[in-house]
């Protein structure tokens, strides 16, 4: 109680230096809340390729491509726990994939080929696809769904046909969000269908895989498991996760940067402020400093006095701070979620560890004046007007 | 038994890297326990220096002379640390000044309580103790007021309460009554008298007014940074006899 009377003395300063704090705390909050999320992403997008093998093409369109035959091949691989056949078919008739960036693609799989061990994607909307599903029925990417404004229950065009959508994903932030699922045997034809007509008319649909995703066994060397499918299947090229997690710790690394960044810059400017109002409130109690030390107060004491006015000033700029980043955080995802985009994930720990910042920040800039006041000379203290 | 004894005390301040002023010029002085004494003379005469001297707010020069000697209950105050002085102010010592210096956020109950837990008191027993020693100078109904709120005559009993909470050997008196009109400043001086009679506290006052100086068992005269004259007011001795 003491020490709130000491901070009401100087509503207005007081009141500034918290709110310094409390916009350096928000900034924290809210970036660590947007980092929170990123990571998590980030982390899916990691899942998505950990562990596995790809297997494509050795050359895309070599004139003995692989074929559907080759999952049994591979299957019968000591080591391999699953493999799931997919064929790749550009959203596009003309093969591009629209824009910049990863390209949209209509993948035909099995569902159930994983055996499970595949990344799990969480539905928006609707039913994944099941081995029961057949023709032109599709689930589509959250960013597929997003741009065609459709959900379970829609229809979309691809290659000028119309598609029944059964469902819609929830963004990961990587690759299946421009994926339009679609079972097997309609992607096999729509890939026909793209080959000149001489030769598709060579090639069975039901032949037709141009990617396999391989799942080794638990405690196998996806690495070694990748060379002999190279040795085993001609033509193929089969990549295991590792290269997949360099690429993806590069984003990681700076989103986490960012994150020092602002937490510096807050450090900086609340620091400062912190100091500049302990400063000029122990210039102001010079003469009760002398006080105190003449009537027995110990230098430890006088410092802890201050130290402890100057970490309520961060505890309470670092309470507001977290509230007001909260608040950001909720209007954001609440505007975000018509659209998808979710992008702040404010953790528990994450708002302990703004509050415990921001006192600690008050304490240790606390500190420097409260020594210089300790330092004082009792008897000059006491003359001081 | 002498509460203090002090031999060839000097201080000298340095003002600046050129300048400096000799404040005390080689003191002995002597005070015996129960005493109230006053320390007289005019502004520069380096009674307020001895004052801080003896209430350790200030270690005497070391070099320049005769090694000087400050003992204080027995124990030699010229070489201890700031920690230990600092302990020996707040548990043996209580501070009358001429300006009351009270801290001004507090309440008079929490000025007193201040100095019984800088004591090391519990925070319940020094708030305990400090209605008391608010009593004992005839504020106990003014213990939640602050400072503004109370008149200086009423500040400056607030202030000796916080002296007097520690139940302190010695209680020293920069100017006590400097700031008070005349009747005020009587009361305050009575208050003092009483609490040395009664409780048998060791009082020494730094004073201009020759009233005060009147009313205690000995006055020190200074002038120069020198001790000129230490006489015993035997009137006054008498009365209190």
């Amino acid at each position: 109680m003491r020490l709130l009377r000491e901070l009401s003395r100087r509503k207005l300063r007081t009141t500034l230096t918290i709110l310094g704090i409390t916009i350096g705390i928000w900034a924290l909050v809210v970036f660590s809340s947007l980092a929170n999320k990123i990571n998590s992403f980030i982390s899916t997008g990691g899942d998505l390729y950990a562990g596995k093998i790809i297997v494509t093409d050795g050359e895309p369109f070599g004139t003995s491509p692989i074929t559907l035959s080759a999952a049994e091949d591979i299957a019968r691989l000591d080591g391999v726990a699953a493999v799931d056949p997919q064929v790749l078919v550009p959203w596009e008739v003309d093969g591009t994939g629209g824009g910049f960036g990863i390209q949209k693609l209509v993948v035909g799989s099995v569902p159930g080929a994983d055996k499970g061990l595949g990344y799990q994607l969480e539905l928006a909307t609707g039913r994944a696809l099941t081995a029961q599903d057949t023709g032109d029925v599709v689930v589509l990417g959250s960013d597929l769904a997003r741009e065609f404004g459709v959900v379970a229950g829609g229809r979309v065009q691809i290659h000028g046909r119309a598609f029944g959508v059964i469902g819609t994903y929830l963004p990961t932030l990587a690759a299946p969000d421009t994926d339009a699922k679609v079972p097997l045997a309609t992607a096999q034809e729509m890939y026909r269908l793209l080959l000149p007509p001489l030769f598709a008319d060579a090639v069975v649909a039901a032949d037709i895989a141009n990617q396999f995703i391989v799942y080794p066994e638990a405690g196998q060397d996806a690495d070694a498991i990748a060379v002999t499918i190279e040795a085993t299947v001609a033509n193929s090229v089969a990549l295991s996760g590792a290269q997949f997690d360099e690429v993806i710790g590069g984003p990681t690394l700076i989103f986490n940067a960012i994150i020092i960044g602002v937490a510096l810059i807050s450090l900086v400017v609340g620091g400062l402020s912190v100091i500049n109002t302990m400063a000029m409130s122990v210039t102001e109690r010079t003469r009760e400093i002398g006080i105190k030390r003449a009537i027995g107060g110990s230098r430890r004491r006088i410092v802890r006095e201050l130290v402890t006015e100057a970490g309520l000033i961060g505890l309470i700029g670092g309470l507001l701070g977290v509230a007001l980043g909260a608040v950001v955080v909720v209007l954001a995802n609440d505007l975000g979620r018509s659209s998808g985009t979710v992008l702040f994930d404010l953790t528990p720990g994450t708002a302990a560890f703004a509050v415990a910042f921001g006192t600690i920040l008050g304490m240790i800039a606390g500190i420097v004046p409260a020594w210089g006041a300790a330092r004082l000379d009792p008897v000059a203290a006491l003359r001081y007007e | 038994m002498n509460l203090i004894e002090a031999t060839d005390l000097r201080k000298t301040y340095r003002l600046s890297r050129r300048s400096s002023i000799e404040a005390l010029l080689g003191v002995d002085v002597s005070i015996k326990a129960g005493e109230m004494v006053a320390i007289m003379g005019p502004s520069g005469s380096g009674k307020s220096t001895l004052m801080h001297l003896l209430g350790l707010l200030h270690s005497p020069d070391i070099d320049g002379g005769p090694k000087p000697t400050l003992m204080i209950d027995g124990v030699d105050a010229t070489t201890l640390s700031d920690r230990d002085r600092t302990q020996i102010r707040a548990r043996s010592m209580g501070f009358v000044f001429q300006s009351f210096n009270l801290v001004p956020t507090l309440t008079a109950a929490e000025n007193v309580a201040l100095a019984a837990e800088y004591a090391g008191t519990s925070r319940g027993a020094a708030r305990t103790a400090a209605r008391e020693a608010l009593a004992s100078v005839g504020l106990a109904d003014r213990a939640g007021h602050r400072p503004m709120e109370l008149s200086g005559g009423e500040q400056q009993r607030v202030a000796i309460a916080r002296a007097l909470v520690n139940d302190p050997k010695l209680i020293l008196g920069d100017e006590p009554t400097g700031n008070l009109d005349s009747a005020r400043a009587r009361e305050v001086l009575g208050v003092l008298r009483r609490i040395n009679r009664e409780r048998g506290h060791t009082v020494l006052l730094v004073t201009h007014d020759p009233e005060v100086g009147a009313a205690c068992d000995r006055v020190i005269r200074m002038r120069d940074g020198r001790v000129i004259a230490d006489e015993a007011m035997m009137a006054m001795t008498a009365v209190a006899a």
